[in-house]
């Protein structure tokens, strides 16, 4: 058989306007997708690279030390380095305060050791009425530490431009002077702590949530539309209310001498000057964050199992099945995907919380996006925060990442 | 007619464009305080000098500004800060410098500016604003027969058994453990700072705050609102509670029956600083609405309404000669100040360099101490 081309009505092979026309499809289509396409990009892809980026961005300083930092190459960081660098480091002080720009470097070293502020500002005045030569000398004279090495060192450490020291210090570690990863010091390792309390808060939220979620969204599916429809007000009202007057009504509901304590009090069940502690502990914080992300699991189950037929459970109690055993042979594996959904939207959002825990929650409700905050607000080391920021999307991915292999993303329905 | 009604229309469009366009961005904590600085002197210098003064609130902290700066949009002009964050936005360039005696009016007898507030600026870009207190209270009618009169009350869980409120963060706590503990400020609280800065000194004063918090007839809720204070001796929730004085005051004007402790009381300052670069930074409106709520009689102004002390001598001397100067015109505010004479017999002078030096790693020690409680 010859090999002969077909040809369409107008004479073009029809190959070719076969991928003409799929090429029309394929355009039309990415046109339909560019526009939110665009939206993902501008709203999450580069406000999380610009965050990234952030944290590992250490350009500013070595762009305003760089005769310091290059007589600092050939110093190994043991015991005090010699003149060059007192040298280079008097230029670039010079020059910084001429230009009055040596502001942005207090900050900056201050952030790698408590004490720069002061030495620098210091320095900084008295820098003009330096001689010539012997810089070492005179800079010990201005201030002791500069003969002390770990300030050189801490300075050692800010030249590189690129640096995930800001990571290191997310989990309690720093570098010393030979570039060794190291633990700080202990009454300073506050941050593991933290992962692990903000770790443990959201997996027993969630675990609450689901066990008072389950028969309440099951109720709400099973009931006539009638009482279904004014249940669900009740669950939906409080939704809708601001997450600070419910967190301030908690506040109110469970402080000492409030009404849960009159009641427990009233009921014997405490004494009156023996009144339980249910604030500002992890009691209040569970309790206050349970009821608001309530919603969140009872909505996605409701919508799973309303999908769910009533004949499913009774075919299966004819068939010989106790309702325990129908229960969890059909009910229960049929509301997986809205349990998937619940769990991981109420996990992802408990994560994050700290208005609610730092208001009940007292000294334990430090999560760690308190720290987060602080240092957007208060030290304004955004590096810091933004590493911080960074390492939290890290770990909600990877959760996310270890559901999908567990229970498989596609078997996610919100209804 | 409808065609008048649609150039009136855009006519109010232009004008209230305009005038907010004209408008100088003030911002502050909010609360009581905002309130007081708006009644007192905001209103008043709005219609003096017919610019009109818009009130933002905040919870502290540069980064709002910062972030501002960065996007190239700026649109407060003027700030109420603590002392470190004004070191701190001087030296990163953020603020104006002031130069002092010609920005600022002189006192109505003639003294230059300079001279007329209570203390030197800690940095070119502020000016100071008001002297408040962060002292301790107790709740009347449930701290029992014995009163408490002492800072080491405070720590002294046998004699007053209850939980105490603290400041959530460290700055303030440290002071008042290690005066507790025994050491007395000295002239310009300089041995407070110099004890705290020496070696386990931080730890020392940690220790008192570690014991009274896991003590079992003491406890601490920390409070990081200026109105919980008040709130939490009012409910009950803790028999003593430290916060600020003016904040304490209002709650007892209101009626709570809160006394007050003065002994050991750490005072502390807030002053406005003026952004580079702010909307009413070119046509200097900022400056002039500035110039003009810091002036002698602006100051007092605030006193009416809280009980922080006006920055300037002139502006005491104001109120003095105006008693009873508080807003219901029955009480008289003198004796309510920081820093009247019956209340500054042992008092700490916040030390804000301390601070901007060391507060990162102290408020990681202190969060690590309260993870341990």
């Amino acid at each position: 058989m010859s090999k002969e081309q077909i040809l369409s009505s107008d004479g073009i092979p029809l190959e070719e306007s076969l991928k003409k026309a799929e090429r029309k499809n394929k355009l039309k289509a990415v046109l339909l997708v560019a526009p939110l396409f665009l939206f993902i990009l501008i709203v999450y892809i580069f406000p999380i690279g610009d965050m990234l980026f952030r944290s590992v961005d250490d350009r500013m300083i070595t762009k305003m030390l760089p005769k310091t930092f290059k007589a600092m190459e050939k110093w190994d960081g043991s015991e005090l380095p010699d003149e060059p660098v007192y040298q280079g480091l008097y230029e670039d002080l010079t020059f910084l305060k001429k230009n009055k720009t040596y502001g942005k470097i207090i900050a900056r070293l201050n952030y790698e050791k408590s004490g720069f502020s002061s030495l620098i500002k210091k320095t900084v005045r008295k820098i003009s009425k330096f001689e010539e030569g012997n810089y070492k000398e005179q800079f010990i004279k201005v201030h002791k530490r500069w003969g002390q090495s770990e300030y050189l060192v801490a300075l050692k450490n800010a030249a590189p431009k690129w640096t995930y020291a800001k990571y290191l210090k997310g989990i309690d570690r720093k570098f010393d002077q030979d570039r060794n990863i190291i633990q700080v010091p202990e009454d300073r390792r506050i941050h593991k702590i933290l992962w692990i309390r903000t770790l443990n808060v959201a997996f027993w939220v969630t675990v609450f949530c689901f066990v008072l979620a389950y028969p309440i969204s099951h109720l709400l599916a099973t009931l006539p539309m009638k009482y279904s429809n004014l249940l669900m007000i009740c669950v939906l009202l409080p939704f809708w209310t601001s997450l600070l007057v419910r967190t301030s009504s908690w506040m109110v509901l469970l402080q000492q001498q409030g009404p849960i304590n009159d009641l427990i009090v009233w009921l014997g069940l405490a004494a009156n000057d023996n009144r339980p502690e249910l604030m500002y502990n992890v009691i209040g914080t569970f309790v206050a964050m349970t009821q608001i992300l309530l919603p969140f699991m009872v909505l996605p189950l409701y919508s799973v199992m309303k999908t769910i037929s009533p004949s499913l459970m009774r075919a299966g109690k004819s068939l010989g099945g106790t309702p325990l055993t129908s229960f969890v042979k059909i009910y229960f594996p049929l509301t997986i995907p809205g349990i998937g959904a619940g769990c991981l939207l109420v996990f992802i959002l408990a994560i994050g919380y700290y208005i609610t825990p730092a208001l009940v929650g007292g000294a334990s409700g430090s999560l760690i996006s308190n720290t987060i905050a602080y240092h957007m607000k208060s030290s304004l080391d955004w590096a810091f925060a933004s590493a911080l920021g960074t390492m939290l999307l890290v770990g909600v991915l990877t959760i996310y990442w270890i559901y999908n292999k567990l229970v498989g993303i596609d078997n996610i329905k919100l209804g | 007619m409808k065609k008048l009604s649609k150039l009136l229309l855009a006519l109010s469009f232009v004008l209230s464009v305009t005038t907010s366009a004209f408008a100088v961005t003030v911002v502050s904590w909010g609360g009581a305080y905002t309130e007081s600085q708006k009644l007192g002197y905001g209103d008043p210098t709005a219609a003096k000098l017919g610019i009109p003064v818009n009130w933002v609130d905040y919870t502290g902290g540069l980064s709002e500004i910062k972030a501002q700066k960065e996007a190239g949009k700026i649109t407060w002009d003027i700030i109420d800060v603590y002392a470190k964050d004004t070191i701190i936005g001087c030296d990163e360039g953020i603020f104006v410098e002031f130069d002092f005696d010609k920005d600022f009016a002189p006192a109505p007898d003639g003294t230059p500016a300079s001279q007329d507030f209570f203390t030197g600026m800690p940095s070119k870009c502020a000016v100071g604003n008001i002297l408040y207190s962060w002292n301790y209270a107790y709740n009347d009618s449930t701290i029992g027969d014995t009163k408490p009169s002492k800072l080491k009350d405070f720590f002294d869980t046998k004699k007053f058994p209850g939980k105490r409120a603290v400041y959530k963060n460290a700055m303030s706590n440290l002071e008042i453990a290690i005066t507790a503990d025994g050491v007395n400020p000295g002239k310009g609280s300089d041995l407070t700072y110099r004890k705290l800065a020496a070696d386990g000194g931080i730890d020392r004063a940690m220790a008192m705050f570690q014991k009274l918090c896991t003590d079992p007839n003491g406890g601490c809720v920390f409070w990081n609102a200026g109105a919980q204070p008040p709130e939490l001796l009012a409910n009950g929730e803790v028999v003593m509670a430290t916060g600020w004085n003016g904040r304490f005051f209002n709650a007892q004007m209101e009626g709570t029956p809160l006394v007050q402790v003065w002994d050991g009381q750490i005072l502390d300052y807030e002053y406005f600083a003026m952004v580079k670069g702010g909307p009413g930074d070119a046509d200097g409106s900022a400056m002039k609405v500035l110039r003009e709520m810091t002036s002698s009689e602006g100051l007092a102004g605030s006193a009416k309404y809280i009980a922080y002390a006006p920055w300037r001598k002139s502006s005491i001397a104001v109120m003095e000669a105006g008693e009873p100067w508080f807003k219901d015109g029955k009480t008289n505010m003198v004796p309510h100040m920081p820093t009247a004479p019956a209340n500054t017999k042992r008092y700490i002078l916040m030390n804000p360099d301390f601070w901007a030096d060391n507060q990162d790693e102290i408020n990681e020690k202190w969060e690590a101490m309260k993870a341990g409680l």
